[in-house]
């Protein structure tokens, strides 16, 4: 399946400099959001929205067509 | 011998045009390590309670502390602490830059001031001696010029410049005090005291560096944060600003938008650290915003300030002016619902070159947009300015309005608690204040151990008097073993107010507090998320100041003196429990995006400031610090004063 990626601040940097952030992923059928982070190789904390909606459960299965934003934070400041 | 501060302390009276020099003992320093602590130390000594914020028997005090100026990142701070304009009580605030290390090189720890100058002055520090000089041809110059002009009459650009704008001159009640141009004691008005002063600057120069210790350690201890950057959770915010933020809070519906009446703003993108990154730092049309678009502090190689440049459009930017922080695109930009990311930039170049705190501007520009839209204000209380939601151009005007104190400007220059009485009509349900102070950019509403901090917090309130609910709830795994360090095991509910993390928010205040008093910057130091944790911030007080047996829980100590010191000040001005309250709009749900409905209970904040406030071994009826308290953290002194 496709999802349509689109990563921010320091995250950017998983990707091409020319991409700014973008990417559609060629995923398996039934990959989460931990098989995500683990293709990217994300280890730091981040906060992700899927669709628009705020979504804090790794373990959900993802679907084709997918919108995913993935913001590196920090928890104050 | 002494290692980390000079153990001197300028004592300025500018009504007789004394100066003198105290030598405090070692055992001084130890108890209040510098910054917050010692600056309470000296109000609450030298200080009668009941004095005018704006008199010539207010003092201000500005405190280094015993790490200043050692080759370390985070260290260049600097607090300015008096009776606050604002809020009527304790002012506190910090700032960085290069002119922190640069006082500690010309001799002193720290600046205590009080008495009013019969007309502008000056200060000129230079390598332990010092002068005032006439200030006359400086007063009303914007920050730009008026530090230009004093290096060019010392003849070296080298001097390092701490000022207050036109705004600290008239009295703004939010005037902030600055270096460098866009470096910013910022909150509680401490820039308005100075001015009341006639204290225009501080010049100074030095080059005799502190004494450490233990240099090989220090080194140790730098080059491991230096090589970890990249790799740290700050490595975001270094590259990309506070900002960077901006996406995430939106997210998780916590970025305060429609003065604080919603948790998400839908133009959030187009004022987000990433964009600024990409747009309007200083050479990012080249690719060069990495050299050209970050700047530093003193030793700091995290260089997260920003540079932004505009040289065409409405909105044209001077880089010597620097650029946004998260707060400050937040109160000029999402709490207006303003997506314009040059005119956002615009209002942070005007609050530094007029010095004026661009959380409370943009914060009260907020509460009249949302009176305006409500129908409490009409165009002929605004000078004819349209402040429906959105509209930058009145946005970027009124705080030029209130620099000047121009027209309507002049009501808002009061801050918007004291707005809200002058203009009534039901206005006050639309302020975000506590203690009259404005709050920043983190919603106690989602954040709910902010609401005990925003409440009780003496200076009112301030988000980086504590760590964020999100280290203990699901962020918990990542920071698992520094919070262990401040006792803390247990993930906790997200949104939930239990005792553990009532405790969280104390103990985590009291680590605050202590970077406060060491004048740590609360990005390189912290408990969670930072690039150093606590053991490392005991050893960097054991490297620098030989003091082997410092422990984590004797800094924790001096937060919590610090603490006490500020709520016992308050209790003085005649402050208690009564005064720690939240605005009423915290208890009405949130409009929109996940956070939409969530609210706080009036009965569960009751119990949970009680269960705080018995935790602080204060007295629950009052909120205000028993002799027990006082004299267990070597403050009978204090209690003395009280009279209690």
């Amino acid at each position: 399946m496709e999802v349509h990626l689109q990563l921010y601040s320091i995250l950017r940097e998983k990707l091409p400099p020319e991409a700014k952030g973008r990417a559609v992923m060629q995923l398996d059928e039934n990959a989460s959001l931990a098989d995500l982070l683990e293709e990217l190789n994300i280890t730091r904390r981040v906060v992700i929205s899927v669709n628009g909606e705020h979504e804090t459960d790794r373990s959900r299965q993802l679907q084709d067509g997918d919108e995913i934003k993935i913001f590196s934070s920090i928890s104050g400041g | 011998m002494s290692h980390g501060y000079n153990g001197k302390i300028l004592h300025v009276d500018l009504t007789s045009r004394q100066l003198s020099v105290e030598e405090p003992e070692e055992a001084f320093y130890r108890k209040y390590m510098g910054g917050s602590a010692l600056a309470m130390y000296y109000l609450l000594r030298d200080m009668p309670p009941g004095v005018d914020p704006l008199g010539p028997d207010n003092m201000l005090v500005l405190a280094l502390s015993v790490l200043t100026g050692t080759a370390i990142s985070g260290q260049s701070r600097m607090t300015a602490a008096a009776k606050s304009p604002l809020t009527g009580a304790i002012g506190d605030s910090q700032s960085g830059g290069f002119f922190p290390a640069e006082l500690k090189f010309a001799g002193f720890d720290a600046i205590v001031i009080k008495g009013k100058a019969d007309k502008p002055i000056y200060l000129w520090i230079n390598e332990g001696e010092y002068e005032l000089r006439d200030a006359s041809h400086l007063w009303g110059k914007i920050t730009g010029e008026a530090e230009a002009a004093i290096k060019g009459e010392l003849g070296d650009d080298k001097i390092e410049v701490l000022q207050i704008g036109p705004a600290g001159e008239n009295a703004v009640r939010f005037a902030g005090i600055f270096s460098m141009s866009n470096r910013a004691n910022g909150r509680t008005g401490m820039g308005a005291v100075m001015g009341s002063k006639n204290l225009k600057a501080i010049a100074v120069r030095g080059k005799k560096r502190p004494s450490v210790a233990d240099k090989a350690r220090l080194n140790d201890l730098a080059k491991w944060g230096a090589a970890n950057l990249e790799d740290s959770d700050i490595a975001g915010l270094a590259k990309y600003g506070t900002a960077e933020t901006t996406g995430s809070n939106q997210t998780s519906g916590t970025l305060p938008s429609y003065n604080y009446n919603s948790g998400v703003f839908d133009g959030w993108e187009a004022i987000d650290g990433t964009t600024m990154y990409d747009t309007v730092l200083r050479g990012a049309d080249q690719g060069k915003q990495d050299r050209l678009g970050r700047d530093t502090c003193y030793a700091c190689t995290v260089r997260c300030k920003r540079v932004v440049e505009i040289t065409e459009g409405p909105y044209q930017v001077d880089p010597h002016y620097g650029g946004p922080e998260y707060e400050t695109t937040s109160t000029f930009g999402n709490y207006c619902a303003i997506d314009d990311l040059p005119a956002i930039s615009k209002a942070n170049e005007i609050c530094n070159k007029y010095g004026m705190d661009s959380i409370s501007c943009g914060a009260t520009i907020s509460w009249a947009y949302e009176a305006f839209n409500e129908g409490k204000l009409t165009l002929e209380d605004t000078d004819g300015l349209d402040l429906t939601w959105g509209n930058a151009e009145s946005m970027v005007a009124l705080t030029e309005k209130i620099a000047r104190r121009e027209g309507f400007g002049d009501i808002l220059a009061e801050g918007s608690a004291r707005a809200a009485e002058v203009i009534g009509r039901g206005t006050e349900a639309f302020l975000i204040t506590c203690k009259g102070q404005e709050a920043p950019a983190h919603m106690p509403r989602v954040k709910r151990s902010l609401a005990i901090i925003y409440a009780t917090n003496p200076f009112g309130a301030d988000h980086q008097s504590h760590e964020h609910d999100p280290a203990i709830e699901e962020d918990f795994e990542f920071y698992a073993e520094r919070l262990a360090v401040l006792g803390f095991n247990e993930e906790q509910e997200t949104r939930s107010l239990s005792d553990e993390k009532i405790r969280f928010a104390m103990a985590s205040q009291h680590m605050y507090s202590a970077m406060d008093s060491l004048n740590l910057c609360q990005f390189v130091f912290g408990p969670a998320w930072q690039l150093y944790g606590p053991e490392d911030m005991v050893e960097l007080v054991r490297a620098v100041t030989g003091w082997e047996d410092v422990t984590f829980d004797e800094l924790q100590k001096v937060g919590e003196r610090r603490l006490n010191m500020m709520r016992a000040f308050n209790a003085r001005e005649g402050f208690d429990r009564k005064d720690d309250v939240l605005p009423e709009k915290v208890f009405k749900p949130l409009k929109g995006g996940v956070s939409d409905g969530w609210k706080l209970d009036h009965d569960e904040i009751k119990s949970a400031t009680d269960k705080y406030f018995e935790l602080c071994g204060w007295d629950v009826k009052t909120g205000n610090p028993t002799r027990t308290k006082l004299d267990e953290l070597e403050l009978g002194w204090v209690a003395d004063r009280l009279e209690i």
